[in-house]
């Protein structure tokens, strides 16, 4: 193909954008409106990630030892546990450093304080935190330690159980995804009907150069490409404009975000920022898909080349 | 040479616009095809750049047999058959030059060579210097001769003229009629499909005559006879 038949080509997809223009309007408006919601899907699974992440990260299993057994029988059980392939982190509190923590945690009640000096001994014992790679190995982790020779040692243990809390924000984000997905569902389906339109008139408005085109023996795809284009500009411009809707959102959201995630900070449009080119290559490569389809659809309906 | 082999086409429901036509064109021959209206000779056209499929029969264009032509191998064929109709088929937002370059914007022609072509065909089709003007700015007889250079940027070794004459005055009709000679003269197979009695007894060329879809007569140097 030729530079003048390119040039051809472009000016003729430019045109039909420019004749039909408030179609071509409404086309671009219903896929911005897609990709927003195509957008607002995405930032909610990031967040609901992220949330969850960060609830896990806060999970952790505390072995509290009999303050009887020895510091080398707490080590010799830290060495026993760092062998299991589930647990990814284990921190030794000594007596010393629990007795510490709790006096600091106790400092304003004098009478604990004073009970506890009155003490010869350390009343507290050593601690092992836990803490797996994934939070569904909790259990098996416990199930080793309960099994263990290490287990008579050990008074008690806590498991922190944040799932209640885990499945709470999958519920939501389960439901709130749900109700994201429908919404863009609806809007691609309206984009693909909409895109399929806007070419089917295109085609028509064109049907004097196609029929010149023919005669003169112009190939089914050159008579195709221009049509095939004008869709993908409409998904092109479609997904820019959306993405630049979206970000001021994102600045908007971010309070809220913030005041979730408290400690751990989370910026958004830092994260849309660094995955900009992934984002905008897939949903590039979804409006491509999907338009060029729906031209095709209509070019088979109307376009007899 | 164009060898039509018992060419039928049918309509459906019920319309047989061809019934058994047998014809044989000579390279470089200059053929006017006549008859009433409505007997076929729009289709015998249309047959011949495939945008009819036949019925029945064969059509066998340069050796080419183009009767079960595939779709991707048209634009091959009208590349080598130029057409011009009663109506120029013109773009009225585009100039002259511009309608012309259409057509060899579609064969991937370069802007450079078609600087070359369209003043060398404008010349030829009596267009000098209207290169740039737009159809509402012409008379009939010039927009068909757009139309012609339209036909001719591709050196087609075959020009069907369906009517073109039909919309145009005795003066403009007696130049494209000298202008169709002279591309048969530099070696194009014209056929020219007319109802002007005048045109085709003044040429003397080979008549063939179609009635109800089918050669009733086929003369060498003929006269209009219906
Ligand atoms: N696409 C079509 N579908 C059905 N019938 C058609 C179609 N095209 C042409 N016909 C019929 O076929 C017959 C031949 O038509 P054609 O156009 O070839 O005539 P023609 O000889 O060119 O007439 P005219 O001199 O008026 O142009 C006519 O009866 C016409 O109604
Ligand atoms: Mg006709």
């Amino acid at each position: 193909m030729s530079i003048s038949s390119i040039r051809q080509i472009i000016v003729f997809a430019w045109q039909s954008f420019w004749r039909n223009f408030w179609l071509s309007i409404v086309t671009i408006t219903i896929i911005v409106l897609a990709f927003i919601s195509v957008n607002f899907l995405l930032i909610l699974n990031i967040l609901s990630d992220n949330a969850i992440k960060v609830v896990q990260n806060k999970v952790d299993v505390s072995l509290y030892f009999n303050h009887d057994a020895s510091e080398s029988q707490v080590l010799e059980t830290q060495i026993y546990l760092s062998a299991v392939p589930q647990i990814d982190d284990i921190t030794y509190i000594s007596q010393a450093q629990a007795l510490e923590q709790f006096k600091q945690k106790h400092q304003g009640d004098a009478d604990i304080i004073q009970s506890l000096n009155e003490l010869q001994e350390n009343p507290l014992g050593a601690t092992l935190i836990i803490k797996a790679k994934d939070i569904g190995d909790y259990p098996d982790i416990i199930d080793v330690v309960n099994n263990s020779k290490y287990n008579n040692l050990i008074q008690d243990k806590s498991f922190d159980d944040n799932e209640v809390f885990i499945d709470r924000i999958k519920e939501v984000s389960d439901n709130v995804n749900r109700v994201g997905l429908i919404a863009s569902g609806i809007f691609i389906l309206i984009s693909l009907l909409i895109v399929f339109n806007t070419i089917r008139v295109a085609i028509y408005t064109h049907r004097e150069e196609i029929s010149i085109m023919k005669l003169v023996g112009a190939t089914n795809w050159y008579i195709r490409s221009p049509f095939l284009l004008e869709s993908i500009i409409y998904g092109l411009l479609g997904v820019a404009i959306a993405m630049a809707v979206t970000y001021p959102i994102l600045g908007l959201i971010q309070p809220y975000v913030n005041s979730f995630f408290l400690d751990s900070t989370f910026n958004l449009a830092q994260y849309f920022s660094q995955n900009i080119i992934k984002i905008l290559g897939v949903e590039f490569l979804i409006t491509v898909l999907l338009n060029v389809l729906s031209s095709i659809f209509a070019m088979r309906k109307y376009l007899k080349v | 040479m164009i060898i039509l082999k018992d060419l039928s086409k049918f309509y459906p429901p019920d319309v047989h616009a061809l019934k058994g036509v047998n014809l044989h064109i000579k390279p470089k021959e200059f053929i006017c095809l006549v008859g009433k209206s409505g007997t076929g000779k729009t289709t015998l056209v249309k047959l011949m750049i495939a945008e009819e499929k036949a019925s029945k029969g064969r059509i066998i264009i340069g050796g080419w047999d183009i009767t079960d032509i595939r779709n991707r191998e048209i634009p091959i064929l009208r590349r080598q058959i130029g057409v011009v109709f009663q109506d120029f088929k013109l773009l009225e937002k585009k100039t002259v030059f511009e309608n012309i370059a259409f057509a060899l914007q579609v064969s991937g022609i370069s802007l450079v060579r078609m600087k070359e072509i369209i003043p060398q065909v404008l010349k030829i089709v009596g267009l000098e210097g209207k290169q740039d003007r737009y159809p509402v700015q012409l008379s009939g007889g010039e927009q068909q001769r757009v139309a012609l250079a339209r036909a001719l940027v591709h050196r087609p070794k075959i020009l069907l003229a369906d009517e073109p004459t039909g919309n145009l005055d005795t003066q403009n009709t007696k130049e494209i009629m000298e202008l169709l000679l002279k591309i048969n003269d530099f070696g194009t197979t014209v056929i020219l499909v007319t109802h002007n009695q005048d045109v085709v007894n003044s040429i003397n060329k080979r008549v063939i005559t179609i009635d109800s879809g089918k050669i009733i007569s086929d003369q060498k140097k003929g006269k209009y006879i219906l």
